[in-house]
């Protein structure tokens, strides 16, 4: 309930901060109604438990509806206030105060509904829908700027859609890839009365034959029932295979966060905006969309990576240890024949050296390769084209390879040592260098090209002459900023084995050296700066 | 002076139709010319009127729609990549941008007019021979640039950048110099002067020289013949003395209003 208070007035506090700027209200509570639609639909609002962990079912606020029609409420009343926002004026305020309002009492009395018992209802074949429109929808992105392609690639799109939906519902051969996704989304709806007597009936009459096997294998017998309510909240294991689950409407989840913040900004917002109606700007509608889109990328990515500060203060002794550990470092123990400074040097030159030849390879292979990725020089005939094709796909695949997955596998095929890690770095360093390098190509002045195309100078010296001058200045400097980001990368890639300062921090860390590693780390703080100090004053003089 | 010599180029039925996204758009229609050996002929008329396309189709860096461009006795338009090539070698070309790689030096640049006639490999690694150097440092030299040999190009001023590539063009030893606009980005004293160096070639080595302008006074008072361009046909076609004052309204479409 506290928690409930303080998201609200969070929401609140955000309306006000943002009114003492002057910034448009109508904007805030837009945004806020439209993601509180976003969270109607998408974000889990509370939790209903199976008799196992992963039978957990955390139902969004249209799952909830069917449970508590009265829920239906809320959406076509954020619907009205952004139809009636249009307008702006006193009106469209006061339409977000009452729904702020609204939104705030729906939440409240649906949190304080008893534990109770539902049964899910799984919509078959939604995500799969989802899928195919969201392939559609790309597609459709992508003809939108090409207006003589658009139907066709829209066609395109709507076959790939439909080839999707069916592969994706289709048994695929007696086994499906993706046993998620089949009925993922779930409605809740209510028991048929007696439901609770008979599950409670069910679950005594098979007790015994249960406690014979616990008694065998030495565990502790369970005790008969009165109501579910004993069980604590879980459910017996057969009535959750029936799909029944326990609705704990007090156990709030992420959606819940969101719904009460934004019913604060709504009522906030709204408020506000009734006190000055001149808090509204033209482009108030697409900026509160805007808005609504970031806050529901970001709290679903907060939610899934455990976002959470309690767990960072709780392991602030094991920090401060680690200070004490660390500091001050161990340089050099004679008398135990160990000389960490001495280590750290020579690991951070191979470090280097790893990054010196690695992007001098990837260098070596992208000068030549690049030209073949520019469009403008493979314009004269369909087999250019196709290598250009090539060249680029080649690129992009490349890319999408880190650096360190390569070292990984090149670990495995060369041995460890820093042979593996240079080899990774110059094979993914081809691809970002050719790209950078090929797109300097593109963008050369045209002018001495074709006044040596005019003196009857054949194309490779056209090559030679009027593009290779302009671009090496670029492609230096390309390279040398590729060379920064590879000593940064090369530190890294020892943790994998493939050599230099991170297997010396790797090993000290592991070891409980803390003193020993701590050099390692003041050592790349100093040598990435020198060196990105270095390259930056390079490039500089370069262009 | 028999390396400056050329054949006549007999323009028959030329037309140009470029085609784009936005519909097509026909940029020269049905022209028949006769250039003869010497000529200085100044191509005057409307921007977009034909004749910056006109030159560029003359030395095969575009290929028309329809009709022939006969030098001597091979039709160029008819020419493979390497055959125009060749003939390119013998056809100087100066760009109003001056067209001259920024980065390199004066000599290099002027030394890239002798590309054509160089081995591939040999060019690839710039080992121009002794003759090419002289012919550059001659050029140079006739220009008023010798000092200027080592500089780099970015260095110069506009006038020097285009008295580079006109040496450039020369370098080629052409026998045919094309000049898209040469004076358009220079003062009128500069433009004198390019105009002054032009009619020299044409005059004592016997150069034809094509030049398109915009600059009516300059080209009245330098070419042997004016040829005029309207919406991508030939209008007029005659010595300077023939072109009346009506017909230069007509060719820029200038609507006076009538007292």
């Amino acid at each position: 309930m506290i928690a409930i208070v303080l998201y609200v007035l969070s929401g609140i506090a955000i309306a006000l901060l943002s009114g003492i700027a002057k910034g448009s209200m109508r904007r805030l509570w837009l945004g806020a109604a439209v993601g509180l639609l976003i969270a109607f639909v998408a974000f889990p609002f509370s939790r209903s438990l199976g008799n196992l962990t992963r039978e957990t079912v955390n139902p969004t606020l249209l799952a909830l509806a069917t449970d508590f029609p009265w829920l239906f409420g809320l959406p076509v009343l954020l619907i009205l206030t952004l139809l009636i926002a249009r307008r702006g004026g006193p009106r469209g305020a006061w339409t977000a105060v009452v729904t702020g309002v609204a939104t705030l009492l729906a939440g409240l009395v649906f949190y304080s509904q008893p534990v109770h018992l539902v049964r899910l209802a799984p919509i078959n074949g939604l995500m799969e829908l989802l899928t195919a429109l969201v392939l559609l929808g790309a597609i459709g992105l992508a003809a939108w700027n090409r207006p003589r392609l658009r139907w066709p690639l829209l066609a395109v799109g709507l076959v790939a859609g439909v080839l999707a939906f069916f592969w994706l519902n289709s048994s695929q051969g007696g086994h499906t890839y993706l046993p998620n996704s089949a009925g993922y989304y779930k409605l809740l709806r209510p028991t048929p009365a007696g439901a609770n007597l008979q599950l409670v009936d069910a679950y005594n009459a098979g007790l015994q034959a249960r406690n014979q096997v616990a008694k065998e294998n030495g565990l502790a017998l369970a005790e008969p029932i009165q109501s579910l309510a004993d069980l604590k909240g879980k459910i017996p294991a057969e009535a959750a295979n029936q799909g029944y689950r326990m609705l704990q409407p007090s156990r709030l989840q992420y959606g819940a966060f969101a719904v009460f913040v934004l019913a604060g900004l709504m009522l906030g917002a709204g408020l506000l905006h009734l006190r000055n109606l001149r808090l509204e700007e033209t482009g108030d509608l697409q900026a509160g969309v805007v808005l609504a889109s970031v806050f529901s990328l970001l709290l679903p990515a907060f939610n899934a990576t455990e976002f959470n500060p309690a767990k960072l203060v709780k392991g602030w002794p094991f920090l401060v240890q680690f200070g004490q550990k660390a500091w001050p470092p161990l340089l050099a123990d004679p008398s135990t024949n160990r000389f960490p400074l001495q280590e750290v040097l020579s690991f951070m030159t191979i470090t280097v050296e790893i990054a010196l030849v690695g992007t001098f390879i990837a260098a070596l292979v992208a000068l030549p390769t690049s030209f073949l990725a520019a469009r403008n020089l493979t314009g004269a005939s369909p087999w250019m084209r196709g290598v250009f094709y090539f060249t680029r796909a080649f690129y992009n695949v490349d890319r999408g390879i880190d650096t360190l997955i390569l070292a990984l596998i090149l670990v495995a095929a060369v041995g460890l040592g820093p042979f593996a890690g240079v080899l990774a770095m110059a094979i993914h360093s081809v691809a970002d260098l050719g790209k950078l390098y090929s797109e300097a190509i593109e963008n050369v002045d045209k002018g001495p090209i074709e006044a040596l195309e005019s003196t009857g100078t054949a194309g490779v010296n056209v090559l030679r002459w009027a593009i290779l001058p302009q671009v090496l200045p670029l492609l230096v400097s390309y390279t040398v900023y590729r060379f920064e980001i590879n000593f940064r990368v090369s530190i890294i890639l020892g943790f994998v084995g493939a050599g230099g300062i991170g297997f010396f921090i790797q090993g000290a860390m592991a070891a409980g050296q803390y003193d020993q590693m701590i050099i390692g780390v003041i050592a790349i703080v100093i040598v990435v700066n020198l060196i990105d100090f270095a390259s930056s004053y390079l490039r500089s003089r370069l262009v | 002076m028999g390396k400056y010599r050329t054949a006549m180029i007999e323009v028959r039925n030329l037309s140009q139709t470029f085609v784009s996204p936005k519909g097509s758009f026909r940029a020269l229609e049905d022209v028949n010319l006769s250039i003869p050996d010497h000529d200085f002929i100044a191509i005057i008329g409307r921007s977009g009127a034909g004749k910056s396309t006109f030159l560029r189709t003359l030395n095969g860096l575009l290929i028309p729609s329809e009709g022939s461009v006969v030098v001597g006795a091979t039709d160029i338009t008819q020419l493979s990549k390497r055959a125009l090539q060749k003939y390119r070698c013998k056809v100087g070309f100066i760009f109003q941008q001056f067209n001259l790689v920024n980065r390199l030096s004066v000599l290099d640049n002027v030394l890239h007019g002798r590309l054509g006639y160089l081995p591939t490999w040999r060019g690839l690694l710039g080992l121009y021979t002794e003759h090419d150097y002289e012919v550059a440092r001659a050029q140079l030299a006739r220009l008023d640039l010798s000092t200027k040999e080592n500089a780099r190009v970015d260095s110069l001023s506009g006038g020097q950048m285009q008295r580079v590539a006109i040496a450039r063009a020369m370098a080629q030893e052409p026998a045919l110099i094309l000049a898209d606009e040469p004076a358009a980005n220079l003062d009128p004293v500069l433009s004198e002067e390019v105009m002054r160096t032009l009619r020299g070639f044409n005059a004592e080595q016997g150069v034809t020289v094509v030049i398109n302008i915009h600059a009516l006074d300059l080209a009245l008072e330098y070419a042997k013949r004016i040829i005029a361009f309207k919406r991508g046909r030939l209008v007029f076609d005659g010595r300077p003395a023939e072109l009346s004052d009506a017909l230069v309204d007509d060719i820029y479409e200038r609507k006076e209003m009538l007292a």
